[in-house]
């Protein structure tokens, strides 16, 4: 092991002659101070994490295939023993969906977006060295390493009627406090505290990045869109994370140490909590999605050979969503028993958000119009995400009216909803950058006919997962159930097909990567052509291990 | 950062930790705006009576009932899981002239055989009614204590304040329930 | 308190460990109804009244004179969702319909048209703009018009969805009128308690019936309860709601109603229910392990039944079971703090 990565300036100093030169595979990988490498553990870790709640979503589905409880039982019976009784078999149910939904969010989308891509390209993009904390960097990324064996470790923990913690991601008091006995719903609390220290730490990175080590020339307004993006989201994390972070420390002391902050029958309000936590998860759900809006912003003007049109509106409209999305969040708790005017405003709130979005999707639009387009994977996912986030942003109108939402607060409307602009809009935005960027970072090409195959069944299979959860949620089909009444059993049953054949697409990517990882052709410094402007594009593929050793000059 | 090699990093890491240091204390203040947030809730519920929190004040407020406005009142009672009281309004209704003072009798009675003290929590709907419910003296506001067997009639004293007829979003409010739930406090 | 009422209550106490002990256990784990539970402990109710299809009537039959009017039957997708339904369900009350109304003719069209408009946008720009119909690309990216436009349009869509949306929210937050029917509805883990405070009958329980009783009453499982809430049809309704435990949502999709359940704080929910029948729903807010398993039954009676079932029920169908305060000039003095009796 060598002392050179424990501080990045001795690494200039010693490698001064030679960018390319790397520690050695203990200090490159486990006390890796460079961004490059951070990503790249970024993304594999998310990779991973995304597989596990993935699977987790496909034992949900398979339940939910046909009334009755099918698998639910025998499942308890791994976890909890050979005499699992039905109600830990419920109790089963409940693990399952929080643990799906912190998962996703927390070890998933956020890693992959924020910390795999943003850490790669932002530094990258704004012709910097590197991050401006390196050390600080590391620590984000090893943070969430304890915090994912935290909450998987919940797992196998009492918490209350079965193993696990079994609150539901929202983690609402009581339920999570005295409805909740035993240790999981601590270390499920611990883990998210540390999940975001991580991401706390990674924003500040960002923010000092971003605002001091872009190149000479690199001005605000000329920043490319997904550092924009990251911008934005980095300071939504510094204002709402620890918000949640205070809500989720007093949920503890509430479990441990007798306060009572969310005991409606002790003087506290439990309504406390959700006002908190909404105020951080109203922000939370553009954190997730923002960074997706930078990504396909800097796709279709690649793939369209245009500058994005409107850049200034596209990088405002951002700041806007941003900001309005701090003053929302209430539109999660129209069913709270809310005052009329109070649930007036938020309704007439949230509607607003719809503005700045349908900037930023008639700009997508109006920069490929007059455009020279070419349809390779990265610009497919990116015009899936476009039309499947506009269908999600709408059915959140809809939500956004308080008097409709009296219907369809918590049914299957909801998860329609917010897979829609999350697990098709995320999720697409990230398989977007990562075939945008897979050359770039892995020196390789990927396979084409594989990444359009991938996009094809991944973009048939998720519409038929969860377009049919909007007519289960107009029905009035609740959320969090493990059965349900034989009325929904037919388009739970398209649903769970649905989900087979997006499973097939996620194999098809695995595959994809794996082979173009080992066999894939060379990739060109820029195999994007002409309209790929960015300064990722003027560098090696992969990039030398430290580059802009002279700092570029933009004009 | 301990070396400096050429100036311009030196000074770039002055910079980056002066941008640090204002993130830290931006997330810092967040921080401590999440913990805050609990008085400052209370506070508002209480000056806006959000939620239905009603109101209180003193013996000395002077009100001046509206002659003819009457506004039925509703009592309802409840009771903590693990508290062994049965707690009931005396009657379930009541009406009342707006502005005029009235009392309310709720009845408790302790059905263990050890004493047990208990505070009420309380609020009133429909929600917007709070900022109207006034309180002038009430069992909630301290703690009660029964012994083993003992019945109390605890009083609360109340008036409807004559603003809720100016204000629209009450202009159809025929009624107020008043509710509370008793719990157990911890002896010391 | 009246026989009849702790009659009431025995026969219930008496339903509950029965289906406690039975395999699928459905049922609360103990019955908590607060004032009465005391007075009522010895469960001495014939044991046949935990197999009965409506306990509570069958317990009370002894004491009241009159009986309970039949158990509804319900209508075959009226109040309950239809196999692959793709609508919301159909509205029997007045706020119901006027949501449903903006739902169906205001925001599902609307939004329709916008994903189309997006579509078509998409797929002109495909089929014009690909590399081979248009091989040198603009190098527009500005039109202040165009973008004036945009923002605009928008807010201007807004405007049209907020105007009915914000006139729906002031219609449900209507109180209801001082002599509407006042239900208790209280969430338990897992189940619900039901009380008409002026009609005198004291809270009785509602559990999900198991698969088999809910075939036999040709009831959809998972909907079914062994006792319904009942409420009499066009007469205003007040539910007053909270909790016990954890939070729970009290949700009726036919009636539009969804009102959190929340321990410590009273929620209400007016609402008038146009016609008779049988309507469904189920607990909405995540509650722990039986939160699918606390469904909710209302049967909606023809008000002169109702007044019967109040009666079956040794109930005052005029609402004065426990009369109103005598009107007092209270508190012009201060009044000692807690007398004793």
């Amino acid at each position: 092991m060598t002392t050179i990565a424990a501080d990045p300036h001795d690494v200039h100093a010693h490698d001064h002659h030679d960018a390319d030169h790397k520690p050695g595979f203990f200090a490159r990988w486990f006390m890796s101070t460079n961004h490059k490498d951070i990503g790249t553990l970024y993304l594999i870790f998310a990779i991973c994490a995304g597989v596990i709640g993935g699977a987790i979503s496909g034992l949900m589905r398979h339940e939910l295939a046909q009334p009755g409880i099918q698998y639910l039982h025998s499942w308890a019976m791994l976890m909890d023993g050979p005499d699992a009784t039905l109600d830990q078999a419920y109790h089963l149910w409940n693990v399952l969906i929080t643990a799906h939904g912190l998962i996703m969010v927390f070890f998933m989308v956020m890693p992959a977006i924020i910390g795999g891509f943003g850490n790669w390209f932002v530094p990258i993009m704004i012709g910097a060295p590197d991050m401006a904390f390196p050390r600080m960097n590391n620590i984000s990324f090893w943070l969430l390493i304890p915090a994912f064996l935290l909450l998987l470790g919940s797992t196998l923990v009492p918490g209350g009627t079965g193993n696990g913690a079994g609150t539901g991601w929202t983690v609402y008091a009581p339920l999570s406090t005295s409805g909740s006995p035993g240790p999981a719903v601590d270390l499920a609390i611990l883990s998210l505290h540390i999940a975001g220290a991580s991401s706390i730490l990674g924003a500040i990175n960002f923010i000092t990045t971003i605002f001091n080590m872009r190149a000479p020339g690199m001005t605000l307004h000329k920043m490319p869109l997904f550092v924009w993006s990251v911008l934005v989201t980095a300071f939504l994390l510094l204002l709402s994370l620890p918000v949640l972070a205070a809500a989720i420390t007093m949920l503890l002391t509430d479990r441990n140490f007798g306060t009572v902050f969310y005991d409606g029958l002790r003087g506290g309000d439990p309504e406390l909590y959700q006002h908190l936590f909404w105020f951080f998860g109203h922000p939370e759900v553009y954190i997730m999605i923002l960074p997706g809006f930078g990504i396909v912003s800097q796709i279709v003007s690649t793939f369209s050979r245009k500058p994005v049109f409107g850049y200034l509106g596209m990088a405002y409209a951002m700041v806007a969503i941003g900001v309005v999305g701090f003053v929302v969040w209430a539109h999660h708790m129209f069913t709270t028993g809310m005052s009329v005017n109070v649930k007036m405003y938020f309704t007439a709130a949230t509607m607003v958000i719809a503005v700045p979005t349908g900037i930023k999707i008639f700009s997508w639009i109006a920069t490929m119009w007059g455009g020279s387009l070419t349809f390779k994977t990265p610009m497919v996912w990116a015009l899936g995400f476009i039309f499947m986030f506009t269908v999600g942003g709408v059915t959140g109108v809809v939500l956004a009216n308080g008097g409709i939402d009296d219907a369809l607060h918590d049914t299957y409307y909801v998860v329609a909803h917010f897979h829609y602009v999350l697990s098709l809009g995320a999720v697409f935005a990230l398989f977007a950058g990562f075939y945008y960027w897979f050359p770039k970072f892995s020196g390789r090409m990927y396979n084409e006919v594989l990444g359009q195959l991938h996009f094809w069944v991944f973009f048939i299979g998720v519409n038929i997962l969860f377009f049919p959860m909007h007519f289960l949620g107009l029905s009035g089909m609740p959320r969090r159930y493990p059965d349900y009444p034989e009325a929904f059993a037919f388009w739970n049953q398209i649903a769970t097909h649905g989900y087979d054949i997006m499973a097939v697409g996620v194999l098809i990517f695995f595959i994809n990567v794996f082979w173009s990882l080992f066999a894939g052709p060379k990739a060109a410094a820029n195999p994007w052509g002409e309209g790929a402007t960015t300064l990722e594009w003027t560098l090696s593929s992969p990039p030398p291990y430290h580059q802009f050793e002279t700092l570029p000059q933009i004009d | 950062m301990n070396s400096p090699s050429i100036p311009a990093s030196s000074d770039l890491a002055r910079r980056n930790r002066r941008v640090l240091v204002m993130a830290a204390l931006v997330a810092l203040g967040s921080l401590g705006l999440g913990f805050a947030a609990v008085p400052l809730y209370r506070i508002f519920c209480q000056t806006t009576g959000f939620g239905g929190t009603t109101q209180r004040a003193d013996e000395t407020v002077v009100v001046k009932p509206v002659a003819g406005r009457t506004m039925s009142v509703r009592f309802d009672s409840n009771v903590a899981p693990g508290m062994p009281w049965e707690f009931y309004p005396e009657h379930p209704t009541d009406t009342v002239e707006i502005g005029a003072r009235d009392m309310a009798i709720f009845i408790a009675k302790n059905v263990s055989d050890k004493p047990v003290t208990g505070t009420a929590v309380f609020n009133v709907t429909p929600t917007q009614a709070g900022a109207y419910f006034t309180k002038i003296q009430c069992f909630c506001f301290t703690e009660q204590t029964l012994q083993p067997g003992e019945q109390m009639r605890m009083p609360v004293i109340y008036y409807v304040d004559p603003k809720i007829l100016d204000d629209p979003d009450n202009k159809d409010t025929q009624q107020i329930t008043l509710s509370y739930t008793f719990n157990p406090v911890e002896p010391k | 308190m009246n026989i009849a009422k702790t009659l009431v209550m025995a026969g219930l106490l008496a339903f509950a460990p029965a289906v406690v002990a039975s395999p699928a256990a459905f049922a609360q784990d103990s019955a908590t109804a607060i004032g009465n539970a005391a007075d009522s402990a010895p469960a001495t109710a014939p044991a046949e009244a935990a197999n009965a299809v409506a306990p509570a009537e069958t317990a009370a039959a002894p004491a009241a004179a009159v009986p309970a009017p039949p158990r509804l039957k319900p209508t075959e997708g009226v109040g309950m969702p239809r196999p692959g339904e793709i609508t919301l369900q159909e509205q029997f009350t007045d706020t119901g319909r006027q949501a449903r109304w903006i739902h169906d003719a205001v925001l599902l069209p609307v939004i329709t048209v916008i994903c189309l408009i997006v579509l078509a946008l998409m797929l002109f720009i495909i089929a014009r703009y690909r590399r081979g119909a248009n091989p040198t690309p603009s190098r527009t990216s500005h039109n202040t018009l165009l973008e004036i436009v945009w923002t605009v349009a928008p807010i201007l869509v807004l405007v049209v969805i907020a105007v009915p949306s914000i006139s729906l929210i002031a219609e449900q937050y209507r109180p209801a009128p001082k002599e509407a029917l006042t239900v208790k509805v209280t969430g338990y883990q897992w189940y619900w308690g039901y009380e008409y405070p002026d009609q005198g009958i004291g809270e009785f329980v509602s559990n999900m019936l198991p698969p088999e009783k809910a075939v036999e009453n040709g009831e959809p499982y998972l909907l079914a309860a062994d006792n319904r809430l009942v409420l009499p049809a066009g007469r205003p309704i007040k539910l007053i709601i909270t909790a016990a435990d954890v939070i729970h949502s009290f949700a009726v999709p036919s009636l539009w109603v969804k009102m959190d359940a929340v321990p410590g704080r009273l929620n209400e929910k007016a609402f008038t229910i146009e016609k008779p029948g049988v309507y469904y729903g189920q607990c909405s807010e995540l509650c722990g392990a039986r939160h699918a398993f606390m469904p909710i039954a209302i049967e909606a009676l023809p008000p002169a039944e109702f007044d019967a079932w109040v009666r079956s029920q040794g109930g005052d169908p005029a609402g004065n079971a426990n009369g109103e305060a005598p009107q007092t000039a209270a508190a012009a003095a201060p009044a000692p703090a807690a007398p004793r009796i």
